[in-house]
């Protein structure tokens, strides 16, 4: 269609080469968007529960990301990467909300330290709306984390010398659901948009998170006694 | 060309000042002395499903009341609810005083609110929303430049509550209301001319000078 359209111009051949350039930049530009989640996250104001825990973030976790192709006729797709954004808000919450913190990276370092238990947040769904899809006029993104605590031996793959996550029984296992929404009249782009509405799922998903971790079965008992509560 | 010019500018003048505003105020406990080295705080609702209350406006309440009393010290929203995290999130943020006094069960926040001083905390509700828009607009471009022509209009209003926390007596103290409405337009003859009614500011500097009333009362 594009050499169709050149053809009916005079144009010199290095000038069509240019102008098929930018009308498929041009083109690509509209069809899709891509954003990778970015913000600043605030230290949260708690008191710290009494327990050690080791963090595991998962590949999967760290590298998070939403992809929507477009089906239809107008749509546009989406490629929305919360990963960077997931691991940043985390590293700064849990330490702040746990008395001990460590990031476990590695087999070494699950026998190098001594925590009362692992804890492995994942993210189970995200979903996102536009107004040019539901006729709201915010920008919307909603959660779903699945979080486990697991003693750290059951993580302890000895004959590999590795991390196993393969049956793992978690003392504590619990669904963690975030909303954030961006009003149209607050932003220039759908990407600006889409970008802070992330930001504020991560700031609610936080907030959940800090509101109801002693109320999720088994946590109370675990937090009371660390060493038999398992 | 050049003649029109004037008439545009003196047209642009008169109806860019077509905004009505009727402002509310039912307070409780006017304070009987002004506040002195005190702090408060402005902060929007975000916990309707279809609106949050604009950030810049909050930030024009601020800025309105900082100009118009060196002696009060607005805490900017942002850095209040980051300095109180998570507590202050539309999950989280207290609808009511008595919320607050749950709140300060925790000792990091009450800590936390004691070391800013606070005397005031209000809370700002509403938002600025077009409410109709008719006419047409026709734009081309052709080889010896482009240019529009038509006439569009279209109408704004702004419906804003103020709710006053006294943080040292724990007590609701007051409410304001500010409504505005103004209509723009935007005739176009070659160049689209939009001649915006300032609705939102209107409602700042009514909601803010009422506020600013109230804490600098009896100063």
């Amino acid at each position: 269609m594009v050499g169709r359209l050149l053809d009916s111009m005079t144009l010199g051949r290095k000038a069509q080469r240019l102008v098929t350039l930018i009308i498929l930049i041009v083109l690509t530009a509209c069809s899709s968007r891509e954003v990778v989640v970015e913000g600043s996250f605030p230290t949260p104001l708690v008191d710290p529960v009494p327990v050690s825990v080791g963090i595991l973030f998962t590949k999967e976790f760290k590298e998070h990301e939403l992809i929507d192709d477009a089906t239809g006729r107008g749509e546009v797709s989406w490629r929305v990467s919360t990963g960077t954004a997931q691991v940043l808000f985390w590293s700064t919450l849990f330490p702040a909300f746990f008395q001990d913190v460590v990031f476990i990276e590695n087999y070494e370092d699950l026998q190098t330290y001594d925590v009362d238990a692992v804890l492995i947040p994942q993210v189970a769904d995200v979903q996102y709306a536009i107004p040019l899809y539901t006729n709201v006029k915010v920008y919307e993104i909603w959660m779903r984390y699945n979080l486990a605590l697991v003693e750290p031996e059951q993580l302890v793959d000895e004959e590999s010398a590795a991390i196993t996550l393969e049956n793992l029984q978690p003392f504590a296992e619990w669904p963690l659901t975030a909303y954030g929404k961006t009003p149209t009249a607050f932003m220039q782009s759908d990407v600006d948009a889409v970008n802070l509405a992330a930001v504020m799922a991560l700031r609610d998903a936080g907030a959940n998170f800090i509101t109801s971790f002693l109320r999720v079965p088994g946590v109370m008992d675990w937090v009371e006694n660390p060493e038999e509560a398992q | 060309m050049k003649r029109a010019v004037p008439a545009i500018v003196l047209l642009t003048t008169l109806l860019g000042g077509c905004v009505t505003a009727n402002v509310d105020e039912m307070t409780f406990d006017a304070p009987v002395a002004g506040m002195a080295d005190g702090s408060i705080v402005i902060l929007g609702r975000r916990h309707a499903p279809d609106y949050d209350t604009e950030p810049d406006f909050i930030d024009c309440i601020g800025n309105h009341i900082s100009r118009g009393s060196e002696s009060i010290s607005v805490i900017p929203e942002r850095q209040f609810v980051d300095a109180l995290y998570p507590w202050f999130e539309p999950r989280t943020a207290p609808l009511s005083i008595e919320s607050v006094g749950r709140l300060m069960v925790l000792p990091s926040v009450a800590n936390k609110l004691a070391e800013l001083g606070l005397n005031y905390m209000i809370w700002i509700d509403g938002r600025t929303q077009d409410t109709n828009s008719s006419g047409s607009m026709t734009c081309g471009v052709g080889p010896t430049g482009a240019g529009c022509f038509g006439f569009g209009t279209w109408g704004t209003e702004s419906e804003y509550e103020a709710t006053i926390w006294n943080f040292d007596d724990g007590a609701e103290v007051g409410k304001m209301s500010a409504l505005t409405s103004g209509q723009s337009y935007m005739p176009a003859v070659v160049v689209p001319i939009p001649i915006i009614a300032p609705v939102q500011d209107t409602a700042c500097d009514s909601l803010g000078t009422q506020l600013l009333q109230y804490l600098s009362a009896g100063s």
